[in-house]
């Protein structure tokens, strides 16, 4: 939803963010949100940390709730390089230590990828007319050494290089296992393990913890000794480091006397190397590329999978895929005029259905906490037609016809294919760096296949239903045939300037202005059309 | 936020059988070596090099872009060359699906996968691979030989990972390619 051609300079984007209420996360926390009747401050530090846009955002269908993720639970299912794209079995990960045990490593100064390269160009075939007859080639190429596209350091500066151009963490093993780091760990672990093989772990972690690797042993280490601490603590043994940490001397002095900064390692480039963090440059090694996860998202409260990728390194396809996009109405700015101090204006926001049942949407705002101007919704009760596979092949009449057969009813701007637009008023009171307000959106799906007239009916008790309800947000009312959702979202329109001086009046809808549609609607709009929470 | 209807004039653009619309007033070198899939838009001031091909007889395809793919204004599409064995030569660049690419940007990508998304002012080096569903902010220097998987966020110079990209984002940006197409409009006058 980018707007790049946009000509209006603004600071914040216009956006629609969806609320998500985290039920199982704030439990035990005190909520300022939406606790049955309480406001939906969007003033709330809190709103940016659980207002997200509805791409990032999933829905469970046994819950018929929506989902963001901060509550849904991630599971590995594979590791793999990004750089080779090679999957990394699980059992062999946490002995490479989660970075790829290939030809992939990053750039000490400049953390790109390096690329391995012969120091010797092997011999041009003799004629190089006929590139079709393979080249004899003499010279390997060896020795190798790395070499960065971006800031042309290469491997033969710290004089690193290699024999072969494959398998090359494997020729780096050695001297890896012999950093002093690696070493205290390993006996560290020694140490340690004989101790917890005499007491087996009375508490386990939970058996989705034991798949992350690792974890298992993190368990029985540090759970089992706590478990365990008053009875057989005492029979450790105290440990004793067997490497010891190098003062580098002189180091202080030599920073004293820096006169060039470009001779000390930067902070990133020192966090790129954990082992000793070294400050001198000439100490910076390659680092192997560490390797990233795919994910199972399960719904923290009913474990169902929401999403489940293919096992497959490089597929993109997922065998479940949940996400609001396909599941709750999508909300767009369709068209935005420029926000004017204490200028009536109206904006149109496009509501789409991605279900193939035809759904009623209710609107609602909270008065008192607008601070920042007034808003009026045109039309507050409206429905949406299906999605249907068939429009998205109808691209034509696209600019020449809109399909005027919501002329009649107020505040509906335009009707087409799965999406109705809306008209609302804003009349901007301050003059803010964001305008922004909540909207409490409500809808019904209505499923087709029941019996047509209960069917309606069932729709309208439960609109009714909803709106004597009141803002109670996330609170599914499954009726049967029908469902009904509620959520909260945050709309966003930039900001707010002042008059130019010389004009007043109200700013009709946007690009595609339509004077008679319009005007009608705001006209009989500030008499009837508006509904809100009024508390 | 909706974009807004995009008009062009009726006699800059050609509009090929397929629904491909290309701009009279883009360079497209070698135009028997590129293919276009079909939707495709290619707009004033693209730079398409299918002139340079690989050494040798015979016809080869030098850029092969896909279905819904958007070149905006300015942006230049370079086979990537290299020096192997001693015979400089260009190779074939292929690039998928709903990718569009922003204005002013340099392309000497191997690979484009399917549903990518680049910005504006970027530079993407020779023999990068960019795996399907992926974005690339504006400004952002892909660096040679780079590989960018699948659902990543790349951006600054040189590029780095920045973030993951959300699962949908394959309905996204395919709805936001076709979204675009038709609203690219003709208009006389």
């Amino acid at each position: 939803m980018s707007s790049s051609s946009q000509t209006e300079i603004r600071h914040i984007r216009p956006y629609v963010h969806y609320h998500c209420g985290c039920p199982d996360v704030n439990k035990s926390s005190v909520s300022l949100e939406t606790e049955n009747g309480e406001t939906f401050n969007i003033n709330s530090p809190r709103i940016q940390f659980s207002t997200f846009s509805i791409s990032k955002l999933y829905f469970c269908d046994d819950c018929h709730q929506i989902r963001c993720p901060r509550c849904v639970q991630e599971e590995i299912v594979c590791y793999y390089c990004p750089n080779c794209l090679f999957e990394v079995p699980t059992a062999s990960v946490k002995s490479e230590r989660n970075r790829c045990a290939r030809n992939c490593f990053q750039c000490p100064i400049c953390q790109n990828t390096l690329s391995v390269l012969p120091s010797s160009e092997p011999q041009p075939p003799p004629s190089p007319i006929s590139p079709t007859t393979v080249p004899t080639v003499s010279a390997t190429g060896a020795p190798y050494y790395l070499s960065c596209g971006v800031c042309r350091w290469d491997s033969q500066e710290i004089g690193m290089t290699f024999e072969k151009a494959t398998g090359l963490a494997l020729q780096l093993q050695k001297t890896e296992d012999e950093r002093p780091d690696v070493k205290e760990f390993d006996h560290l672990k020694d140490h340690f393990e004989k101790h917890i093989r005499l007491n087996t772990p009375s508490t386990a972690l939970p058996s989705s913890l034991l798949s992350i690797p690792g974890m298992s042993s993190f368990s029985s280490r540090y759970g089992g000794t706590v478990a365990n601490s008053q009875q057989k603590s005492d029979d450790v043994v105290p440990y004793e480091a067997v490497a010891k940490v190098e003062t580098e001397s002189g180091l202080v002095d030599d920073l004293v006397q820096l006169k060039d900064v470009n001779q000390i390692t930067t902070l990133s480039q020192r966090m790129n190397q954990l082992s000793d963090q070294p400050y001198k440059v000439e100490r910076l090694q390659p680092q192997r590329i560490h390797l990233r996860t795919k994910r199972v998202k399960r719904c923290r409260s009913c474990r169902h999978i929401l999403i489940k990728p293919e096992q497959k390194a490089q597929a993109t396809r997922f065998k479940i895929k949940l996400v609001a996009l396909n599941s709750i109405p999508k909300i767009t700015i369709a068209s935005l005029p420029k926000l004017i101090l204490n200028q009536r204006t109206q904006i149109v926001l496009k509501f789409s259905n991605p279900l193939y049942e035809e759904i009623s949407v209710n609107l609602a705002i909270q008065e008192e906490t607008n601070e920042c101007g007034k808003v009026t919704i045109l039309a507050p009760h409206f429905n949406i037609t299906p999605y249907n596979e068939v429009w998205e092949y109808d691209e034509q009449d696209l600019v020449a016809s809109r399909s005027r057969t919501a002329s009649n009813s107020i505040g509906i701007y335009e009707r087409r294919g799965n999406s109705t637009s809306i008209m609302f008023e804003i009349t901007p009171l301050a003059e803010v760096e964001e305008f922004k307000f909540p909207l409490l959106v409500t809808y019904t799906s209505k499923n087709i296949e029941n019996n047509e007239n209960e069917n309606v009916t069932a729709v309208e008790k439960s609109l009714e239903e909803t709106s004597s309800l009141k803002a109670t947000s996330g609170e599914p009312a499954t009726d049967g045939s029908t469902k009904t959702l509620s959520f909260w979202t945050v709309i966003g329109l930039g900001s707010v300037i002042k008059a130019p001086p010389g004009t007043s009046g109200t700013m009709v809808a946007g690009p595609r202005s339509e004077p008679s549609g319009s005007s009608k609607g705001s006209t009989r709009g500030s008499t009837g059309g508006s509904s809100s929470v009024r508390k | 936020m909706e974009p807004p209807i995009v008009y062009y004039h009726r006699s800059e653009y050609i509009e090929t059988d397929t629904g491909n619309k290309v701009s009279r007033k883009s360079v497209i070198c070698g135009s028997q070596n590129i293919i276009l899939g079909g939707k495709t838009i290619i707009q004033t001031d693209c730079v398409i090099r299918g002139d340079l091909r690989r050494t040798g007889g015979g016809h080869a395809v030098v850029v092969a872009i896909g279905r819904y793919c958007l070149l905006a204004r300015g942006s230049i599409i370079r086979p990537p060359y290299k020096t192997y064995k001693g015979i400089f030569s260009y190779y074939p660049m292929k690039i998928g699906d709903h990718v569009t690419i922003g204005e002013g940007s340099i392309v000497e990508a191997a690979t484009i996968g399917s549903f990518v998304h680049i910005g504006k002012n970027c530079v993407i080096g020779r023999f990068a691979i960019i795996k399907d569903c992926c974005r690339i902010e504006d400004n952002t220097v892909i660096p040679p030989n780079t590989v960018v998987p699948s659902f990543s966020i790349y951006e600054g110079s040189p590029g780095a990972f920045v973030d993951e990209l959300p699962e949908c984002v394959q309905d996204l940006y395919e709805s936001k390619t076709k979204d675009y197409y038709a609203k690219f409009q003709p208009k006389d006058s």
